[in-house]
């Protein structure tokens, strides 16, 4: 029965008992009457038999109260009671709130993080977790997206999905003119939303009919925050025609709002038949794949496969029937390129995808947020503890009444809960804050291109934080609360307030100690972590990011082929280098340093018979002349590229150091020497090129060739120049210098080469605020917490100082005494601290570079913090009570 | 023999029991309101037993609860408007089995204040 029809019942109930009771009166005064009785005073009389009318309706009420409701009552008035007490002592019970507060909202922020990453990835979807992805992987463990033909072979034969579905994001122009500009967009099969189970908000969602033929679906679904945001929500929008990549595509439907497309972390704003890529001018995978042949070469790898799974098949399941099909398929239709075997995963673990880039830093931060938490539960415990024991008196008089050790230790875990609850409602209304501040950041680095967390805090992160709140309040308040009531009467009602059961010594300097041992761990991961960021600012990346712009294009965003693009580019270098004031100007299809895993393709090595099974697989860039010059990366031997490295010349490569030295023993040597990626021809090296890093500040050197642009062309490209000017001028200069070729081209991203090496060091900085903020976090309420105990241990001991004192003993040493006692506990704490930090910091693995896990300076930095706290926290109170009179300090007690 | 419960104030039950036994016997010769189950259950005891409105309504609203009376609205002879309570079936059935366990615990107390003399059995 719901409450609300229970309390309408009670209503009705209520009148009708009353009219009873008016009927009992009336019969009983009438009997009076009859009896000779005058009225007034048998109405009073039977008034008075009756006896209190308003307990019978409250005894008549409670029959029909149910025992659960009744039982909530009872623990209503422990509410009551708890709230009076602790607003009694609003210092306690402030800073208890304010503690669990932050531990709560950190771990809230985490775990917001981990919902929209891996519990709940994909927004508008419900079961998103669930989804399985298929990707190939050759037998040196590189990751394959599969062909369009691969995935209709999958799809129709596969039996473990329930469906498979596909789509791969792609940055869009959208618009032509001035107004166009990038946008993300996904390629996607025809059941797509189907799979999903994405509704369209308008017109319809994209259908399996418009994945027929190639080119047959001009068609487009527009996110609602586009369709917001671009056109005015338009009621009419369905049916009318939209400019894509120089395209024109019908707008059929706008999706859900809630649905932001599969891509974590990026706002996709249309989806568009996979159909359509060769008309929109994609290109993927091999060189010599033309737009037509996308949807049709098996080398042309497009997306990663995903469904859900049929009830009762399990990923294990799926992963056998992948890789069956997968020897299937290449009997079949043999793959010329290594594709070995097919895998499954779940989909938090889609290669490449933005969960597996950041979970791992995540847990990480997920362990700091626990630590801190047990820090605050510890300092709360502590808290608890000490009023425990100046509520002794009130606990032993309401034993000494009769109430039951349960019933007291109900109050007292009522209480802590009264404190917990507030402590995890602001605790996520600070999250909730805190998130966008972090989300906000995030979006500045990858302006203009829009990005899209799964972060709103829903149900599950509000469960999440009630959980925490209960947990911390059980493990706060329970142990402290078993103890109060472990009092020995006699003792206390005879006010022999001195307070040495062992047991509760114990706990308390226990207490302490795990609070420094916790503490220091912090912040022997925060120092690390705060070095690796110092290592990874200082190392030098092997080129030079000062005074050079960046300046994404995409021609084929305007319409541009082939033919019409190389003009483009063409006539875009002799302008940018004909400005005034540039040193250099050159095109490169990526910027070093761009936390970007760029494709790596198969290569044979000349002189370099690979050993059975072995799949060498580098990455490579594709450059225009003077980008070695215009990025300052040394070339070790030969030359860079020039202008008549074109088409008509021979092929030719320059590889860099690493894959010389592997290969061929030294750079000189390289030169001359021929290298082949992939199915395209022998390429001859010219020149070798110092290491650089390529994709994040802490790889190790890898191999890397560039092949000369004008025998292969892109259509999008960055433009980089150098220049004396400042960087920003000679960012104006070089948009205005696209601007007067092609007024109608959107610019996809205009910045410096520096700012695009930010993200490299993002994850960096992002984990060395996070835990710049535990460890400040963990060590304000280390601090707190140990002072706290500390200095009320030494308060409790004014008898013994006292005592000390009127035998002579000098105040300096009693402080010596005291502070000796203390170091000890910090030392104690400290040991287990720095053995705990040792085994915990190898987990951060990943998130070091240029420091060892055991790196002295950051422990010993730790160290001397959380023992310089105990050691003031000792001194403080124990020099406070050395300096008072010994009479007075005996007299105290 | 406590009636189970699962509220907290089972050790009344006993005295609980006794009086639903009381009313549930009151009712078995037809339907009576709250006033007059009292009053019957006094002028039979002589006097002895006073059921207080405090404890009657309760104990009344328990059985209904229970399914052992029904109520209903009606009028008295003196045509006053009064709430009428009804033995049902099912409470027809518990009135024996209390009788039975009235008993058994009348026999057994008597066994013990008057060891050797037989009790009389009731009615």
């Amino acid at each position: 029965m719901s409450i609300r029809s229970w309390l309408k019942r009670r209503r009705l109930d209520d009148q009708d008992f009353d009219e009873e009771v008016r009927a009992h009166l009336a019969i009983a005064a009438d009997e009076r009457v009859a009896d000779g009785e005058d009225r007034q005073s048998a109405r009073l009389a039977s008034l008075k038999d009756f006896g209190n009318v308003a307990l019978t309706t409250e005894s008549v009420r409670r029959v029909w109260t149910p025992w659960w409701l009744a039982a909530l009552h009872d623990q209503m008035s422990d509410v009551r009671y708890a709230i009076r007490a602790l607003a009694k002592n609003p210092v306690f019970s402030l800073t208890v709130v304010g503690v669990l507060t932050l531990g709560i909202a950190l771990n809230a922020a985490v775990f917001t993080m981990l919902k929209g990453l891996a519990l709940s990835p994909i927004a508008g979807v419900e079961r998103s977790a669930a989804l399985a992805v298929i990707f190939g992987e050759t037998s040196s463990g590189r990751q394959l997206p599969i062909s369009y033909p691969a995935y209709q072979y999958i799809r129709d034969h596969d039996r473990a999905f329930s469906g498979l579905m596909g789509s791969s994001v792609a940055s869009l122009g959208l618009g032509r003119g001035r107004s166009a500009r990038p946008i993300w967009g996904e390629l996607v099969t025809g059941n797509y939303f189907e799979i999903l189970g994405v509704r369209a908000e308008r017109g319809r969602t994209l259908l399996p009919s418009d994945e027929i033929a190639p080119g047959r679906h001009p068609v487009v679904v527009l996110s609602d925050g586009l369709w917001r945001r671009n056109y005015g929500a338009d009621p009419d929008i369905v049916g009318k025609s939209i400019e894509i990549n120089n395209y024109p595509l019908t707008v059929v439907g706008v999706a859900d709002a809630t649905f932001h497309g599969t891509t974590v972390v990026y706002d996709v704003e249309v989806y568009v038949p996979v159909m359509m890529a060769p008309d929109l001018g994609f290109k993927f995978g091999s060189q010599h794949t033309t737009p037509s042949e996308i949807l049709s070469d098996p080398r042309a790898t497009l997306f990663y496969p995903q469904g859900y799974l049929r009830p009762g098949t399990t990923i294990a399941n799926a992963a056998a029937q992948a890789d069956a099909l997968g020897a299937q398929l290449s009997r079949e239709r043999p793959l010329t390129d290594a594709l070995q075997s097919l895998k499954v995963v779940p989909f938090w673990r889609t290669p490449g995808g933005a969960p597996m880039i950041l979970l791992p830093t995540l847990m990480v931060l997920s362990a700091m947020g626990l630590l801190v938490l047990l820090i605050a539960c510890a300092n709360i415990a502590g808290l608890v503890l000490v009023r425990g024991m100046s509520r002794r008196g009130e606990i032993a008089v309401r034993l000494a009444l009769g109430a039951t050790r349960t019933r007291i230790v109900r109050l007292l875990i009522v209480e802590n809960l009264v404190l917990a609850l507030p402590g995890a409602i602001l605790g996520v209304l600070l999250a909730q804050q805190g998130i966008p501040l972090l989300v906000g950041y995030a979006e500045g680095l990858s302006a203009p291109n829009r990005i899209f967390f799964n972060i709103g805090v829903d149900r599950l992160v509000l469960a999440f934080a009630a959980l925490v709140a209960c947990g911390s309040a059980l493990v706060f308040g329970l142990v402290p609360a078993l103890q109060s009531t472990q009092v020995d009467l006699v003792s206390v009602i005879n006010a022999d307030a001195s307070p040495r059961g062992a047991a509760r010594g114990r706990l308390r300097t226990g207490l302490v100690i795990a609070q420094v041992a916790v503490s220091l761990v912090l912040l022997v991961g925060a120092g690390l972590v705060t070095r690796s960021l110092e290592a990874a600012r200082r190392t030098y990346p092997g080129f030079d990011r000062d005074h050079v712009t960046a300046l994404a294009l995409d021609v084929k965003q305007n319409g541009y082929d082939e033919r019409s693009g190389r003009v483009f580019y063409r006539h875009l270098l002799d302008a940018a280098r004909a400005d005034r004031g540039i040193e250099s100007a050159s095109l490169a299809l990526y910027n070093p340093l761009a936390f970007l895993e760029t494709r790596t393709q198969r290569m044979a090595i000349e002189g370099y018979e690979p050993r059975r099974g072995e799949d060498l697989a580098f990455m490579s860039n594709i450059v225009s002349s003077d980008y070695f010059r215009t990025l300052r990366i040394n070339l070790v031997a030969g030359r860079e590229f020039e202008d008549r490295d074109d088409e008509s010349a021979a092929p030719v490569a320059v590889v860099n150091q690493t894959l010389a030295q592997r290969f061929w023993g030294s750079a000189p040597n390289a030169i001359g020497k021929r290298i082949r990626a992939a199915e395209g021809d022998w390429r001859t090296v010219i020149g070798v090129a110092a290491d650089v890093k390529y994709v994040r500040i802490d790889e190790a050197p890898r191999p890397y060739f560039y092949v000369p642009l004008l025998q292969s062309y892109r259509s999008n490209l960055i433009l980089s120049t150098r220049g004396e000017a400042p960087v920003d001028r000679l960012v104006e200069q070089a948009r205005a210098r696209i601007a007067a070729l092609d007024p109608d081209l959107p610019i996809v991203h205009a910045g410096t080469l520096a700012e695009s090496t930010r993200g490299a060091l993002m994850l960096f900085q992002l984990m060395a605020t996070m835990l710049f903020l535990f460890g400040a976090a963990g060590m304000a309420l280390a601090a707190i917490g140990t002072y706290g105990l500390v200095s009320y241990i030494v308060k409790q001991s004014t008898h013994e100082i006292g005592i000390r004192l009127a035998l002579g003993a000098t105040s300096r040493s009693v402080v010596l005494a005291f502070l000796a006692r203390g170091a000890r506990l910090g030392a104690i704490g400290a040991a287990i601290g720095v053995a705990a930090a040792l085994g915990l910091t190898r987990l951060l693995g990943s998130a070091l570079f240029g420091v060892s896990a055991t790196d002295v300076l950051s422990f010993a930095r730790a160290l001397a913090i959380v023992l310089g706290i105990v050691i003031v926290a000792t001194l403080v109170p124990a020099w406070r009570a050395a300096r008072t009179d010994p009479l007075s300090a005996l007299r105290h007690q | 023999m406590t009636l189970h419960s699962s509220r907290p104030d089972a050790r009344t039950d006993l005295l609980h029991g006794t009086l639903d036994m009381l009313i549930l016997q009151t009712l078995q010769w037809g339907p009576q309101h709250g006033y007059a189950i009292g009053r019957t259950i006094r002028a039979q005891s002589s006097d002895v037993l006073q059921v207080e409105a405090g404890s009657l309504y309760p104990a009344l609203q328990r059985l209904a609860k229970r399914g052992w009376v029904t109520s209903k609205w009606g009028q008295t002879e003196a045509n006053q408007r009064a709430k009428f309570y009804r033995l049902t079936p099912e409470g027809k059935k518990q009135l024996l089995r209390e009788e039975s366990r009235w008993t058994e615990l009348v026999n057994a107390i008597s066994r013990i204040m008057k060891p050797g003399v037989m009790p009389a059995t009731e009615e």
